[in-house]
């Protein structure tokens, strides 16, 4: 039996839409406003902490790390915590330029037309950013566990697994919107 | 783009105004001026064939080639 259009036409899901109040790009917009401002917030309190780190004396500074064996307590130098809260600051204030970017793509989608050429941009830098604070975030694994050695084991290079896997599925997708913005000018210069 | 649609010429010689032609034909001038000045990157068969039947002409009549630089990259991508 030949298939009609209408035969392959997906039927819609009941009780969700596409756009619109109570639709799915409604509740994901919820959720990267609400994510984006926890980040900001986040970002915001680390850098007040580095702040209050860098310019109030602290003299007996440790950091208190347990495991199943028991515990230790290993001393955190001012340096070292200046560089552990910047790193935080690092890491919130990295996803949240991602959903900088990520509110962006979503809003040229809401407006009807997500395959434009700044969407590519804003899908690179989101790859760019992903893969700095992964690969930050390893590092600094490495990091904590050499000074608190015995007591943390360093990282895996299996950690790396997985969000080199989200990096690359946020370049393909680029290349994806470059090929879709690419045959919308064609379209739109098709008479 | 090499090809031309030589749309001035043949209005020119039906004596009739683009916005006539916009009419006849059920496309905007905005359109229909991208297909004189040259700037379409395609036309349907559809278009083609309601300018041919408005115009009185062949595809051969609208449609001309002048040989120029191999269009390439144009895309501004690699």
């Amino acid at each position: 039996m030949p298939l009609s259009p209408r035969r392959l036409a997906m039927p819609p899901i009941k009780g969700l839409r596409a756009l619109g109040p109570g639709s799915v790009s409604s509740l994901l917009k919820t959720a990267l406003d609400v994510a984006y401002a926890v980040l900001i917030l986040l970002t915001a309190l680390g850098a007040l902490l580095f702040v209050t780190v860098a310019f109030i004396p602290m003299d007996q500074l440790a950091l208190n790390v347990t495991d199943d064996a028991g515990g230790a307590q290993i001393p955190l130098p001012r340096p070292h915590a200046l560089f552990g809260v910047g790193a935080f600051i690092g890491y919130f204030a990295g996803f949240a330029l991602i959903l900088r970017n990520l509110r962006r793509v979503f809003r040229t989608l809401t407006l009807g037309d997500p395959f434009q050429p700044e969407n590519v941009s804003r899908l690179r830098q989101i790859g760019w950013i992903l893969a700095t604070v992964t690969g930050g975030v390893w590092v600094g694994q490495m990091l904590v566990s050499r000074l608190a050695r015995g007591i943390m084991d360093p990282p895996s290079l299996f950690n790396l697994v997985t969000p080199a896997f989200s990096v690359l599925v946020v370049f393909v997708l680029a290349e994806v919107f470059r090929e879709g913005a690419r045959l919308r000018r064609e379209s739109e210069l098709t008479i | 783009m090499a090809i031309r649609v030589q749309l001035d010429k043949l209005l020119a010689e039906r004596r009739m105004s683009l916005t006539e032609l916009s009419d006849r034909v059920g496309v905007t001038v905005a359109n229909l001026s991208i297909l004189k000045t040259g700037k379409a990157r395609a036309m349907r068969f559809s278009t083609l064939d309601a300018l041919c039947r408005e115009l009185n002409c062949t595809p051969g009549d609208l449609l001309g080639h002048e040989p120029g630089p191999q269009p390439g990259g144009d895309d501004g991508e690699a």
